[in-house]
């Protein structure tokens, strides 16, 4: 067939095409090892504490500045305060808008097949788990010794916070019942073989919230923060009040609320017409600063924020019988306004939260206001009307309240009065459901109507300059879904272990 | 049996240098249904070894050394053809009938080529005309329907998008289910769009272990080889086609409601609502009546109708909408199809060349949607010495892809945008009384719709936006394959090739600063550019050796490497000062910038051996050993291998007599391949260290943990049996090929979920195991065919059982499926509608009980999730038809895809009726409960969610659905018209794609995902189109 001559092929090209190959191939072999370029190995993380303090900056982002399960409803950190508030009295959320009608409804946080449980739940995990990482090697690895003492105190603090946090959701009141079953306690690294913890009761995870904060405390002795998103003492004393409430220690909660609220005076009144938006305001003892390379966070403001013109959904109006418990007089007060926006008419609005002008807004976790309000329920609760009384006002002249007469008056009046005042002033920050687990107290949503059962009308300017007359819009979920009414200590109130828990944790139950 | 000549044969065997003064006879070659010329013919006297090829008019000369000859004249694909000659008788016309078969020809398997007929291997090849002229940019869209066992799905029909391939089932859990595309002899990597149909020369599915095996580590789920049209030696060649088309989407949107019965509904839920709350009927009326306009948040009906509903829930007497505006056809632009193709091939006796380019403008059938290309090839040969052949492809391609989010539930989607907002709700602004408000100019105004709820998309209008914004990927693809074949000896070949595929992709999405959704933060933009750079350096020795005619052996032994290389930069900002300017430059706040780099390399060695026995009887073996860089240096290497035989028993004495046994081939093979492809999440290109992954904060560096390490990950391994049979019956008038395989996935790289509670929701592991078993016919037929009729169909059926046949624990569940052994992987696991309760109205669904009783709860999170029915389809495959009648070809391709569910999530969102007031809700709510309508599938009217659109078994329709994937009418315009004005052939069609569609779910385009779910995603196009296709 073929007719080549093949005597012009020299033998020798043979041998250079094999030296080529034997060489190319052994090149190629060391070619196998590779590195990636946006994720680091173990060794790396705990060779010094410099390399470790990355992973705490790391776990705070990921706290306060990750979708949780990339999902826009799940704006970090904030999406629990933003459930609390969804689920309480004060919220009227307009059941349109994206994202929280479900929880709203007392539908979304019982069903444990729901996406938001797992988000929450995996997230708040995944950052204890990092914490138990700078915990079990903070120690061992080189670097200063200051440095690593803070870092370990920050590991623990924050480690305690979430643990707080999962006590105060994840099972009804400490005092309802210590020894419930709540979630699994965690607190050395996961490695492979690690196959999940039994759920742990409540005095547990209390016990283990304690030994960290104080433990915290005492290792953070003349520590000088630089941003106010780092932990601190005050910051620890901040936390073991919130603790030492949940668990009807009253004393010791006023006590550290008192040690917390030092250094952070109230703010003056127009302070608290800015937006609550600024970490630099002087009663903020713990806030999260937001970027615009930085902002997931800031996406809860689309939720609170209620009238700024770049904000996403403003469902979170303000139930009219909430805008009624205010003063004249009190600051609080000039935020409230009946929206007039076509589409919204009828909504009252509490512009307490706003975007700043980039679609930013820091974030608030701790404030002195709420310090006052521990220790003047911890006095309250130990029948010590007078201290309890001089908190209480403490807060309200700073807001040009009325005060409370302590003359005369019942220990459950203050506690009442107190845990009004919480609701009061600290809207939308998280605490709504928070209190009403904590106090077992029902859920209370009233329809806003005349005498007669017919809706209530609000007078309103259109952006047109039309005034006319339009009903109030007030709650929607008045009940629970299945038509029963709200009850105290409720199964429908708590976050629920998600689904993917039960099925791959095998000792959950044991 | 027919007598034929191979391909290479044709190709390498040519010579015209015999010239002796000797009696000549001339002749022309021409195909015997539309009498074109037929180029490359061969042309034998008295069965010698030196044949004459015809030139591109068809005609060819010989010279006679005798009186008397014998001519045989053949051509690929066509039944030769003997006749006797004598010298000085007038020119011949030779009319080559097409042969029946496909049995015999040569395909693409890897790393070489092999005939069809006694090869081991599962091999279904498709033929460049059913892909040639296909009115898809995309090659992988054009494939569906033409091959059993293939399963082509294409969830989102925007131009320039591809299709999901499956073959033979889904072969993994975790990672990868993809095939292989190898083009032109190596893995390809480029971006698929950069291959023009119009440059393909044949497509070869490789789909059991002979066949696929050689590609070891990257075999496990099948390969396409894809090969490229090369010159053939003669003249010059020059062909160009034209393609004008129109399109539109190929079935339509689900139905709305339209205005008036939206009102009256929505005031009964709200009348139902204020009842519920306590109001008596008179309240509750009333508040309807007043909340109504003010809830949507606009009146259509005018000022004078301050309360268009009335008390009693009827629209007030004389009410009209005063506008009713189709946001669903505002979305729409009309779509142009536009295709150019221009080639020129030929080849003298050292070379051969084939060049071509081609222009493609798809627009889409929604607003700023469409798909450019320009492309060029060349592929050239070179005989550069008797010993030494050097090769060079060149694949050169410009992409661009308008590209609007076109899936998921964003704002921004113009597919659920239309869909989303009714009538009543303006496009352009406009006063109480319905006319236009004007501005300073004259001009209507866009309605950006703040006042709008939620569910109508308040802030955005993407008919008055999308032309000021922008979101374009644009693609440099280049792409080579060059290779030096040294003969060092008669038998023993060795061939290098270099093989680089390179694509540049760059992505610009902008919104503008003047209108719309970011007009308050004063637009937005942000640029991405990914450098994609892949290369395989492959060195294979072959021998092939002819032992007494008997004993045939051909063994392959070769190494590769393969390196690949993604690097990106990605940056935004937002905040413009100044319209009309598209860069990030102009915008004047820095939100964010990054960049990151990844390797990926293997390095494999592997060798074959292929032997047959008098042509009857044939072995092959083959192994493959392969080190991955993505697994741990000491588990890295993954050995795999072969085994096949086949028995063509028609060559047998024995059945020689039997007349209507044309061809009957019985074949088997086993073998293990391999799979690393891990998804990112589960471990992506670096699968065994503990990694922490970046995360700054606030200026500060950061990380979190990200994987658990896993040093023994290793290689999955898919374990693949095939039996089959190859037949041809009646002159091979009917012929075609029966398979039954079992895939068996083993030591599946499988994210194990773990507990979230320990920081981590999985960890990669070698666990589990997957069977696909399934069989697959492949039928053809050729009922008439004489001088001017000829007429093929073909028929493909496949059904394949997808099972999961060891997991590491009982039951995973994983968003709406749960795997479990026994069942499929993509099992639907969701909550059971049980219907609506005849005496509350409220929605029902299924629950059993601890006692395993199963009764019915109207909460919704009390409901016990079930088993509902499997994703995947029983039986998908085609029919595929083509007839010719003299210069007339009538042919189509028709796809069709048996059982299976889809969960359709799109039509739940027009479902959700007055929970989310504003939006398009569906005619099928009119049929909601009343106490006086008790039978119904749809709950009691209210604001309230009663939970009926949460995820069940309610929203599952069937899958069924058959589509008419092409259809193509043509002209060939007869030789002597043509002659006048030069030209050599010249055709004139029509083209259609995706004509038909015949489905039961209205309103959802029958392809969605493999997974069965769907996401608001683009649907497929419909486009028609004329054409010319001429030859020079």
């Amino acid at each position: 067939m073929f007719n080549f001559n093949y005597n012009c092929m020299k033998t020798y090209k043979s041998y250079i095409y094999f030296a080529a190959l034997v060489f190319g191939l052994s090149a190629c072999n060391k070619q196998l090892n590779t590195a990636p370029t946006n994720a680091v190995p173990e060794e790396i993380v705990l060779r010094s504490v410099a390399n470790l303090n990355t992973l705490y900056e790391g776990s705070w982002r990921a706290l306060m500045d990750d979708f949780y399960s990339d999902i826009y409803g799940n704006p970090g950190f904030k999406t629990i305060a933003l459930v609390s508030e969804a689920m309480g009295d004060d919220v009227a959320l307009i059941t349109t808008k994206y994202s929280y009608a479900p929880v709203y409804r007392f539908t979304q946080m019982v069903d444990k097949t729901q996406s938001r449980n797992n988000a929450i739940w995996n997230q708040l995990y995944k950052i204890i788990n990092s914490t138990n990482i700078i915990i079990a090697n903070v120690d061992n690895v080189t670097g200063d010794a200051t440095a690593k003492q803070v870092l370990k105190a920050q590991a623990l603090a924050l480690r305690a916070h979430l643990y707080l946090t999962i006590a105060s959701f994840y099972q009804f009141s400490y005092l309802k019942d210590p020894l419930a079953k709540t979630a699994p306690i965690y607190t050395t690294p996961t490695t492979d073989t690690t196959r999940g913890n039994p759920k742990a009761t409540l005095k547990d995870i209390y016990t283990q919230v304690f030994a960290d904060l104080l433990q915290a405390k005492g290792l953070l002795d003349g520590y000088q923060r630089t941003a106010k998103y780092k932990i601190n003492k005050d910051v620890v004393n901040g936390l073991l009040a919130r603790a030492y409430l949940n668990t009807g220690q009253w004393l010791s909660a006023a006590a550290a609320a008192d040690e917390a609220l030092k250094n952070y005076p109230l703010m003056p009144p127009a302070d608290y017409t800015k937006g609550f938006n600024d970490v630099n305001n002087s009663e903020w003892i713990w806030g999260h600063p937001e970027i615009p390379s930085q902002s997931d966070g800031s996406y809860s403001f689309n939720f609170l924020d209620v009238s700024s013109p770049v904000s996403g959904y403003y469902s979170f109006m303000a139930d009219p019988f909430f805008g009624e418990l205010f003063d004249n007089g009190d600051i609080r007060k000039t935020l409230f306004s009946w929206d007039n926006n076509p589409g919204r008419e009828g909504n009252l609005q509490y512009k307490k939260f706003r975007f700043r002008d980039d679609e930013t807004g820091d974030l608030v976790l701790m404030r002195s206001a709420e310090a006052y309000l521990i220790k003047a329920e911890g006095y309250a609760r130990e029948n010590n009307i007078t201290e309890g009384a001089a908190a209480l006002n403490a807060l309200r002249t700073a807001r040009g309240a009325i005060t409370f007469d302590p003359t005369g008056a019942t220990q459950q009046q203050l506690i009442d009065a107190i845990l009004v005042e919480r609701r009061k002033e600290l809207w939308g920050e998280g605490f709504a459901l928070a209190d009403i687990i904590r106090n077992q107290l029902p859920v209370v949503r009233k329809p806003y109507v005349d005498g007669s059962g017919n809706d209530r009308k609000v007078t309103i300017t259109t952006p047109d300059g039309v005034t006319k007359q339009v009903p109030a819009k007030y709650h929607t979920a008045l009940k629970f879904a299945d038509g029963t009414p709200f009850v105290a200590n409720s199964p429908n109130y708590l976050f629920t272990i998600p689904q993917t828990e039960e099925q791959n944790n095998p000792n959950l139950f044991n | 049996m027919l007598q034929k000549q191979g391909l290479l044969a044709l190709i390498l065997l040519f010579s015209s240098g015999l010239f002796a003064q000797t009696k000549l006879i001339r002749g022309v070659v021409l195909g015997a249904e539309n009498k074109q010329p037929l180029e490359g013919a061969t042309v034998v006297v008295n069965k010698s070894e030196h044949p004459v090829v015809t030139n591109s008019q068809g005609r060819f000369e010989v010279e006679l050394t005798q009186d008397k000859a014998l001519l045989t004249i053949s051509f690929v694909g066509r039944e030769s053809y003997e006749t006797e000659v004598k010298a000085g008788q007038p020119d011949l016309t030779i009319l080559l009938k097409a042969s029946n078969s496909t049995l015999e020809e040569v395909v693409a398997v890897a790393y070489t080529t092999v005939k069809r007929s006694g090869y081991p291997g599962a091999v279904t090849s498709i033929s460049s005309d059913k892909i040639n002229n296909r009115l898809t940019p995309n090659i992988t869209n054009a494939l569906q329907g033409l091959a059993p066992g293939i399963q082509t799905t294409s969830a989102n029909g925007q131009p320039g998008n591809s299709s999901t391939i499956r073959i033979r089932g889904v072969g993994s859990i975790n990672a990868s289910s993809a095939p292989l595309f190898v083009v032109d002899g190596a893995p390809y990597e480029g971006d698929i769009n950069a291959l023009d149909p119009a440059d393909i020369a044949a497509i070869s599915i490789l789909k059991d272990a002979t066949a696929a095996n050689l590609y070891g580590s990257r075999a496990a789920n099948g390969v396409i080889i894809i090969t490229t049209k090369q010159g053939k030696k003669g003249d010059a060649v020059i062909n160009a086609t034209l393609n004008q088309g129109w399109g539109s989407r190929a079935v339509k949107d689900y139905d709305k409601l339209g205005t008036d019965q939206y009102f009256e509904l929505y005031w009964e839920a709200l009348r139902n609502k204020a009842l519920s709350n306590g109001q008596t009927d008179a309240q509750a009326a009333a508040t309807a009546s007043s909340a109504l306009v003010s809830n949507l948040g606009i009146n259509p009906y005018g000022a004078a109708y301050p309360e268009p509903v009335g008390h009693d829930g009827k629209l007030v007497a004389s009410a009209k909408p005063l506008w009713n505006d189709d946001w669903e056809k505002g979305m729409h632009q009309s779509a142009k199809y536009t295709q150019a193709q221009l080639s020129f091939s030929g080849g003298s006796e050292r070379s051969t060349y084939y060049v071509g380019g081609g222009y493609t403008n798809n627009d889409g059938a929604f607003l700023s949607s469409g798909f450019k290309r320009y492309n060029f090839r060349s592929n050239l040969t070179l005989q550069a010495k008797p010993w030494l052949k050097v090769g060079l492809n060149i694949n050169g391609a410009s992409t661009s892809q308008d590209y609007p989010t076109s899936s998921d539930s964003k704002q921004a989607n113009v597919v659920l945008f239309g869909r989303t907002i009714p009538g009543f709700y303006p496009i352009y602004q406009r006063n109480a009384d319905g006319s236009y408000k004007l501005d300073n100019i004259g001009q209507r105004q866009f309605d950006y719709g703040a006042y709008r709820p939620n569910a109508a998309l308040p802030k955005y209008n993407l008919i008055g936006s999308m032309p000021l914004n922008r979101s374009r990927n644009t693609n440099e693809n280049v792409s080579t394959r060059t290779y030096l074949e040294a003969a060092i000896t008669k038998a023993l070949k060795i061939k290098t090739s270099f093989n680089l595929d390179y694509t540049n992709l760059n992505s610009l999405y902008y919104t503008n600063p003047l209108l719309g959704e970011d007009a308050a933060i004063g637009g937005t933009v942000q640029k991405n550019s990914n450098r994609f750079l892949a290369y395989t350096w492959n060195n294979i020795a072959t021998y092939d050796l002819d032992i007494a005619s008997a004993h045939h052996i051909n063994l392959l032994a070769g190494h590769e490497y393969y390196y690949l290389n993604s690097s990106g930069l990605s940056g935004n900002r937002q905040n413009f000062a100044l319209p009309y300017l598209y860069e990030p430059v102009a915008a004047s706040q820095l939100m964010d910038f990054t960049g990151t780099s990844d390797n990926y390399t293997k390095l494999s060695f592997f060798g074959q051996g292929q032997y047959n026995y008098l042509g009857k009887y044939f072995f092959t073996a083959s192994v493959r050993r392969d080190g991955s860089s993505r697994f741990s240096p000491d588990s890295r290497w993954g050995t795999f291998w072969s085994t096949g035989a086949s028995w063509r028993i028609s060559e047998e004495e024995f059945l020689k007599p039997v007349n209507w046994l044309s061809a009957l081939t019985i074949k088997t093979s086993y073998g293990a391949s391999g799979n690393d492809n891990l998804s990112t999440t589960n471990g992506g290109y670096y699968a065994y260290l503990p990694l922490y992954s970046i995360e700054n904060n606030l200026g500060n560096g950061g990380v979190v943990p990200s994987r658990l390490p896993t040093p023994g990950l290793k290689w999955e391994t898919n374990l693949n049996f095939n039996t089959g049979v190859d037949f041809g019956f009646l002159k091979n008038r009917i012929y075609g090929s029966f398979n039954y395989y079992r895939r068996t996935s083993k030591d599946l790289l499988y994210s194990k979920p773990l507990a979230g509670s320990t920081g981590f929701t999985a960890i990669s592991a070698n666990i589990g195991e997957l069977r696909n078993t399934g069989v697959e016919l492949e039928l053809n037929v050729v009922p008439v065919s004489n001088n001017d009729w000829r007429w093929l169909v073909g028929i493909n059926v496949a059904h394949n059982k997808n099972e999961i046949t060891s997991l590491p624990q009982k039951e995973i569940i994983s968003g709406t499926k749960k795997l479990m052994v026994g069942t499929s992987v993509y099992d639907f696991f969701l909550r059971q509608w049980a219907g609506v309760d005849a005496a509350t109205g409220n929605p029902m669904w299924y629950r059993t009980t601890a006692d395993g009783k199963k009764e019915t709860t109207s909460t919704y999170s009390q409901g016990t999730q079930y088993y509902t029915g499997s994703a995947l389809p029983d039986v998908t495959g085609g029919i595929t038809s083509s007839l010719t009648y003299k210069q007339v070809e009538l042919s189509f391709v028709f796809a069709y895809s048996l059982g299976g569910k889809v969960l359709d999530a799109d039509y739940i969102s027009l479902l959700t009726g007055a929970v989310n007031p504003g939006r398009n809700w569906s005619p099928e709510l009119l049929s909601h409960w009343t106490p006086d309508h008790t039978n119904t599938n749809v709950p009691r009217f209210t604001t309230d969610d009663l939970g009926f659109t949460s995820t069940s078994s309610r929203f599952l329709y069937d899958a069924t659905y058959a589509r008419l994937k092409q259809l193509s009418l043509g002209y060939n315009i007869p030789e002597k018209l043509l002659g006048r004005i030069g030209f050599k052939s010249a055709k004139v069609y029509g083209l259609a794609e995706n004509l038909l569609t015949f489905y039961g779910h209205k309103g959802m385009d029958p392809e969605q995902a493999v997974d069965g779910t769907t996401y608001y995603q683009y649907p497929q196009m419909k486009t028609i189109s004329v054409g010319v296709q001429i030859g020079l």
